[in-house]
């Protein structure tokens, strides 16, 4: 181990050249001592973690043991003796000093643009002057037991290695969806809006294979951040929580990080970022829990702007279509089954050739949406690569199959022979198996545990109501019209129609009364997301509520009275719910999105502040030179990259490739 | 196990292919770090590391220091000369020649119209040792003005004055190897996380082997003051009695060293006289920290086998900023912790080269701590420069903050500034720009064109910065430490000490005074002048203080020739008894009564108003401001406000605020936190248009630096946040 006084003759003069062939990573001669990973000895590890898991990961015998990281092209095999021993990072937050070296130093080595950083530290504040208190939290990957990201991930691009327990992402093959970035409970895969793509910590594993420490413990000021083999405690430590105040819990992920906290604290802390959360030690409890912090006040206000062009509006337009077009052809395929082609008003001709073509067109327009929502959208086809793990993954297989399908449908459903007709009830039946499936998974990807406002039964209710409801109302919109224009009578349709918006909006309703009671009663981020929906989009709240409540009203009317609204009529009433309905869905869904707030570290007052990058994306300041933060940017589809995938990727590959996401090894430990 | 997927990955980490590594030292702060800077294949500069073997930071650096390289590429520099004759007009470009010969016609046309002093030249603590030797020989030995000064009256004048009342001499006595020797460590207006942090974690380690007290006097909760065993959180600008009321104990006690008083020091009875005054209860009434917490850290402090002192601006921006330094080296002189491993009195300084300016640069007297004042040393440096002594004033001329003043009053028509921004540094910014309005002829030198004082400039002189040239600076604790030169200048820039040497033979074309063409030549001429003064440097040379990575002066030319090698660290100063600069070898302990001048708080402006560093920036941001992974941890200026306050004013978090004082007013972003008491606000220094509107900087008597952190304020809120936005936003645009 090299130590920190070298003698001067050893020193090296002047200029060095680095001659010879370049090491996984360069120690110099003179690397100070504190550079070192201290527990190399190995003599300290546990059997197993705190959560019961075994911290060696790979025994000897295993194929993969001894072979090479291949970083960079370099074969080198790393001479670290704790190589198959999962490592994390320790945190004493009795010290750390917020001093920005860590991150600093995890930009210089990963050459990361200032809107960047894999490491963060935010803070957390309590008591009143002069017995006043800040913590400081540096995070990054915690490198997880169960890595969420990866299982989320629909392209694949994830491994947790068995050297060190690195969780690693590869931007190469990332499309830049973000999903990652939502499934985090410690906000550690970055979306870079400028690349198109996701990256983060990558434990600096080159430093590790040579026996280094990761660069950002290597330059920490306040000897707060440390390293090693997790469970180890380093020197003069004395503790290895799971937690410290600002921390979600390590239900979710098992995280490979420890801390120290031994310092009094007070017994709220609160956040300076934008975030109406603070945290709160219950009387006789060890842990902090989150709650709400009332920033804003209690004023309802509007906020059109900041509701209608998040960056989730993709999401909005692509999630209300493809339910709409899902409730449409289901109600078609209903009519199908009770009694095939022209049976009933729905399934004659003239209203098939209007509503089919236009749910091709609506689910189109949803998906072209949300593909040119991905960071990289010339690589959508790799949102099928984890079908494995991911609900991103098979929702997206279940919609293609769908919209496969349904294209399948329109084409046979004209014909008039026996095969076409059987092609024709195949295809139903598949769009209909598929599209199901698809709206499951659509559901599932927002059951996310660190995201407590999504992570209840309403998202499934407001799907599946949005689903009944505005399929029903897309239907009518067109069907009724050139089921009048044929002279025939829509009311038999119409009572049927407005008995399954009925039925939908019932269904979302009832979600939704839930869900405000179980955010409440739950504390923690879904309060705050709940004390947001009420303050800062209170109106559109409010609105929402009086729409679905119209809507629900109109419906019952319709259902009511549907043989007294003969002709026209009945076509202006269907267009009055429809109106009701699809505002109050477009509203809700997109407080669905913009209110979610996740169980993230605490940012500090400018960097990792969510209000601070509004306000300089808002006032301009974003166009000065280097504040850390970028404007949104629409993803570019590259045609030429697409192009070259293909023509560069042989037939071979591909088969390998599929059946590397069909077939799935269990690898020996 | 391999969790995701059926077989292996490669894996790509950014690698910079860095093949050149080249020896420099930080160029921000005074710590004086050991970097090296990596270039690619290619020549271009893309790393920076902290040396692992320099003995100051051990491989560490801080954040500014880690993205130091991309000064170099950063936007704003300056690439060529420009001119223009009313600084209403436009600039254009000019060849060096031309400019310099302008410059030299200019220079000498306002000394012949109005006298010699009524051109000023005001300096810097950021450029090269060498440089400001040179500096120094240009301005006393051929322009031959006396209101010569650098902006290190701004940071360090308080320190300089006070060492030189109490020792006889400037020079901090101390090093970082005191902290692990002390058994306990006064820490005055010092905050080592935020502006020093790898000085803090230098004491950081060291106590981490062994602990001892930390008493932290700061009347904000900074870091350090969180962190401290005892935090004394003192009433803006009252330190004085606070010290007074420590020596009151210790001598009422006898816990004083009664041997090292007799053979060190002079004046014990009058300072015995004075502190008599101030009892734990009087000074309690106006110094805010209560008589037993006083009594329990006099004998902490006096008790411990050895203790030492830092402190940084809380200190030395004070109308009374000597005096403080003079009662923290009284107290040290009182306990015998002067000199002696753990026991000192350590100023930590601010710029990178503070130390070099205030031993080389001739600005308060004659190079090598000579004075103008001793007919021996004009001498001996007229002799020693080929400059008749009579040339040399006999008397120091104007402190920086003096000569503005002269500049508005109308005895000084002329300036230089050198590295040095004083529209966004100086107190009172509305009084400055008024000032700079009126001078005939402006020269502003500096790397960045982009920087505010430009404005006013009737010539820029684009100057090379930081490692784009070579020679040494000194830190904090006297250590020399080299930068080497990693690339060229930008464009046709060039280093200081081309433009100074070019300059010279403006106003000497005979060349009867030498000016070394190389920094190495003007290191020999400094080295010889050392011979036998305070800060011997005559056994070092460029290559062995690289070899060292660092030298702590005094290193003498008889230890190297006896074969010692540069000791790692640990120089200490006055290690022997009586060994001080004063004629008698004794230290003067000095009498400070408390008088209290300072802008109050009262009805119309309620707060305290604090300034100070963040660590992400240096100074007027003109680096820092544009590396986006400094700058974006605070893009903008916010004020730190007690949200009990915030609350009665009706301001909330992260809301633009208009800051008032009897001089002007700032907008800032209002950031509540606890941090502060109710009474105050804390605006950090470093933005352009900001905090120095407001302030009012009355001058200390002694040192003439500006109490920068006592001024009064009120807030008031404003309706047009988009307005206030815009304003701030626009204020930040370079």
């Amino acid at each position: 181990m090299a130590s920190s006084h070298v003698p001067i003759d050893d020193r090296i003069i002047a200029s060095s050249k680095i001659q010879a062939e370049p090491e996984i990573f360069e120690v110099r001669r003179d690397e100070p001592e504190h550079a070192f990973l201290w527990d190399s000895d190995g003599a300290k590890t546990q059997e197993n973690n705190c959560y019961g898991s075994p911290i060696t990961l790979l025994d000897d015998s295993s194929a993969l043991y001894g072979d090479s990281l291949r970083i960079n092209g370099r074969e080198a095999v790393g001479s670290n003796p704790n190589r198959y021993k999962q490592h994390g990072f320790y945190f004493n937050a009795d010290n750390c000093i917020g001093c920005h070296a860590c991150e600093t130093a995890c930009s210089e080595k990963n050459d990361n643009p200032s809107h960047i950083a894999f490491r963060s530290v935010g803070y957390v504040e309590g008591g009143t002057y002069p017995d006043y208190h800040r913590i400081n939290i540096s995070m990054a990957c915690n490198h997880c037991d169960d890595p969420v990201c990866l299982k989320g991930c629909p392209t694949r691009a994830y491994t947790k290695f068995p050297e060190y327990g690195a969780v690693l992402q590869d931007p190469d093959i990332c499309f830049g969806c973000g999903y990652c970035t939502w499934v985090c409970p410690y906000n550690a895969p970055q979306l870079d809006p400028v690349k198109g793509q996701v990256t983060k910590c990558n434990m600096c594993v080159d430093r590790l294979e040579v026996g280094l420490k990761p660069a950002c413990v290597s330059a920490c000021l306040g000897n707060a951040l440390d390293f090693g083999v997790v469970e180890n405690i380093p020197e003069n430590r004395i503790e290895a929580k799971t937690g410290i105040p600002g921390f979600p819990s390590a239900d979710i992920t098992h995280p490979n990080i420890r801390f120290q906290q031994t310092r009094s604290t007070h017994t709220q802390m609160t956040r300076t970022d934008g975030m109406p959360v603070k945290y709160r030690k219950p009387a006789g409890g060890e842990h902090f829990v989150p709650e709400v912090d009332e920033k804003i006040g209690r004023k309802k206000q509007w906020n059109w702007r900041k509701l209608l062009t998040s960056h989730e509006s993709a999401h909005v337009i692509f999630t209300l279509s493809a339910q709409a077009v899902l409730g449409a052809f289901m109600l078609l395929g209903v009519s199908l089954l009770a009694g095939g082609i022209g049976s009933t008003v729905l399934t004659q001709t003239a209203p098939l050739a209007v509503t089919l073509p236009a749910c091709i067109g609506l689910l189109s327009f949803g998906l072209f949406k949300l593909n040119m929502h991905l960071g990289k959208p010339h690589r959508f086809y790799r949102g099928f690569n984890n079908l494995r793990w991911s609900p991103l993954s098979r929702e997206i297989a279940g919609i293609s199959g769908f919209f496969t399908f349904l294209l399948g449908f329109t084409l046979f459903v004209f014909f008039d022979n026996s095969l076409a007709r059987f092609a024709s009830i195949a295809c139903a039946v598949l769009a209909a198996l598929s599209g199901l499936v698809g709206l499951y998974y659509m559901y599932r990807i927002y059951r996310i545990k660190a995201r407590p406002f999504w992570d209840h039964w309403q998202t499934a209710t407001a799907f599946a109501g949005n689903t009944l409801s505005l399929g029903a109302c897309f239907t009518g919109l067109l069907a009724l019209p050139a089921i009048l224009a044929t002279g025939a009578s829509i009311q038999p349709l119409l009572t049927a129609l407005s008995s399954v918006t009925l039925a939908g909006l019932l269904v979302e309703a009832l979600g939704h009364i839930c869900h405000g009671k179980a955010m409440k009663r739950q504390g923690g981020e879904g309060a705050s997301s709940w004390y947001l929906q009420t303050t800062r989009f209170g109106y559109p709240w409010v609105l929402r509520n009086a729409l679905l409540a119209l809507a629900i009203v109109t419906a019952l009317a319709i259902t009511i009275s549907a043989p007294a609204l003969t002709g026209w009529q009945g076509v202006l009433a269907w267009g009055a719910l429809s109106a009701f309905a699809i505002a109050a869905a477009g509203i809700s869904r997109s407080l669905f999105f913009v209110l979610v707030i996740p169980t993230t570290m605490p940012g500090a007052f400018f960097w990792k502040n969510q209000d601070f990058v509004e306000h300089a994306r808002d006032s301009g300041l974003v166009d000065l030179e280097p504040v850390g933060v970028v404007r949104e940017h629409a993803g570019q589809f590259k045609m030429d990259e697409l192009l070259e995938t293909i023509k560069n990727t042989s037939l071979k590959e591909v088969v390998a490739h599929i059946k590397d996401i069909v077939v799935w090894k269990k690898l020996p430990r | 196990m391999l969790f995701g997927r059926n077989r292996k990955n490669p894996i790509a980490i950014a690698d910079k292919k860095v093949v050149d590594w080249t020896y420099a030292t930080c160029g921000y702060c005074s710590t004086g770090c050991a970097i090296e800077v990596g270039k690619n294949s290619e020549g271009k500069v893309v790393a920076s590391r902290g040396v692992g073997g320099a003995d100051v930071n051990r491989g560490k650096l801080c954040l500014k220091g880690m993205y130091e390289h991309e000064l170099f590429e950063a936007t704003g520099r300056g690439d060529t000369p420009l001119l223009r004759s009313h600084i209403r007009q436009d600039f254009q470009p000019a060849q060096w020649d031309t400019a310099l010969d302008h410059m030299a016609s200019e220079i000498k046309r306002i000394q012949q119209a109005y006298g010699r002093d009524a051109f000023a030249v005001v300096s810097t603590g950021q450029i090269l040792t060498e440089e400001f030797y040179t500096l120094g020989k240009l301005t006393r030995g051929l322009i031959g003005t006396n209101n010569y000064d650098g902006n290190t009256t701004l940071c360090m004048a308080s320190a300089v004055s006070g060492y030189k009342r109490s020792f006889g001499s400037d020079g901090p006595p101390g090093c970082y190897g005191d902290f692990e020797h002390t058994h306990c460590l006064l820490a005055w207006g010092s905050n080592l996380p935020e502006q020093h942090p790898i000085i803090y974690w230098r004491l950081k380690e060291a106590m981490e082997k062994r602990k001892f007290p930390l008493i932290v006097v700061d009347p904000r909760v900074t870091m350090l003051a969180q962190f401290a065993d005892i935090h004394l959180p003192v009433r803006p600008g009252t330190d004085l009695v606070l010290q007074n009321a420590l020596m009151h104990v210790i001598l009422e006690e006898g816990l004083e060293d009664k041997d090292y008083i007799e053979a060190n020091t002079s004046g014990i009875e009058e300072l015995r006289a004075e502190v008599a005054k101030w009892d734990p209860t009087t000074a309690y009434k106006v110094c805010g920290i209560d008589e037993d917490t006083i009594r329990n850290v006099a004998r902490l402090y006096a008790k411990a086998p050895s203790a030492m002192h830092i402190w940084t601006m809380g200190i030395n921006q004070s109308t009374h900023g000597s005096d403080g330094v003079v009662g923290i080296n009284n107290l040290s002189l009182l306990t015998g912790n002067i000199g002696k491993p753990g026991g000192t009195a350590l100023s930590i300084t601010g710029q990178c080269n503070a130390m070099g300016t205030r031993e080389w640069s001739s600005c308060s007297g004659l190079p090598g701590y000579r004075a103008l004042e001793n007919p021996d040393h004009r001498e001996e440096i007229g002799k020693f420069w080929n400059v008749d002594p009579g040339f040399f004033p006999t008397k120091r001329g104007l402190f920086q903050t003096d000569i503005f003043p002269a500049i508005e009053t109308g005895q000084i028509k002329g300036m230089w500034l050198v590295a040095t921004n004083p529209i966004t540094s100086m107190p009172n910014t509305a009084r400055i720009r008024k000032t700079l309005e009126k001078l005939e002829f402006l020269v502003v030198q500096d790397a960045y064109v982009d920087m505010e004082t430009t404005q006013y400039a009737h010539l820029y002189l684009p100057a090379a910065v930081w490692a784009e040239k070579e020679g040494t600076f000194t830190n904090t604790e006297r250590r020399v430490n080299m930068v080497r030169k990693v690339t060229a200048p930008r464009g046709d820039s060039k280093s200081d000490l081309d433009i100074f040497n070019l300059l010279a033979k403006r106003f000497d074309p005979g060349q009867k005074v030498q000016f070394p063409e190389t920094p190495a030549g003007v290191f020999d001429e400094m080295r010889e002048l050392s011979r036998g003064r305070a800060m011997d440097i005559s056994g070092m040379d460029h290559d062995l203080i690289e070899q060292a990575r660092g030298i702590q002066w005094p290193y003498t030319e008889s230890q190297r020739n006896s074969d010692d090698p540069p000791p790692v660290g640990g120089v200490r100063l006055y290690t022997q008894p009586g060994s001080f600069h004063h004629p008698d070898g004794r230290a003067k302990l000095i009498a400070l009564p408390f008088i209290d001048n300072n802008e109050r708080p009262d009805e119309q402006y309620p707060f305290w108003l604090n300034s100070g560093r963040l660590v992400e920036h240096f100074h007027t941001r003109t680096r820092t401001g544009k590396v986006g992974n400094n700058n974006k941890f605070s893009p903008i200026p916010f004020m730190e406000i007690n949200p009990d306050a915030a609350a009665t004013l009706g301001i909330r978090h992260q809301e633009y605020v208009r800051c008032v004082s009897r001089r002007g007013d700032a907008i800032v972003m209002a950031m509540l936190t606890q941090r502060v008491p109710r009474d105050m606000v804390f605006i950090p220094f470093h933005f352009f248009d900001c905090v120095n509107r407001l302030t009012l900087g009355l001058l200390d008597p002694h040192s003439r630096q500006p109490a920068f952190k006592q001024s009064a304020v009120r807030i008031e809120t404003i309706v047009d946040q988009i307005g206030a936005a815009r304003i701030s936003r626009e204020r930040r645009t370079y």
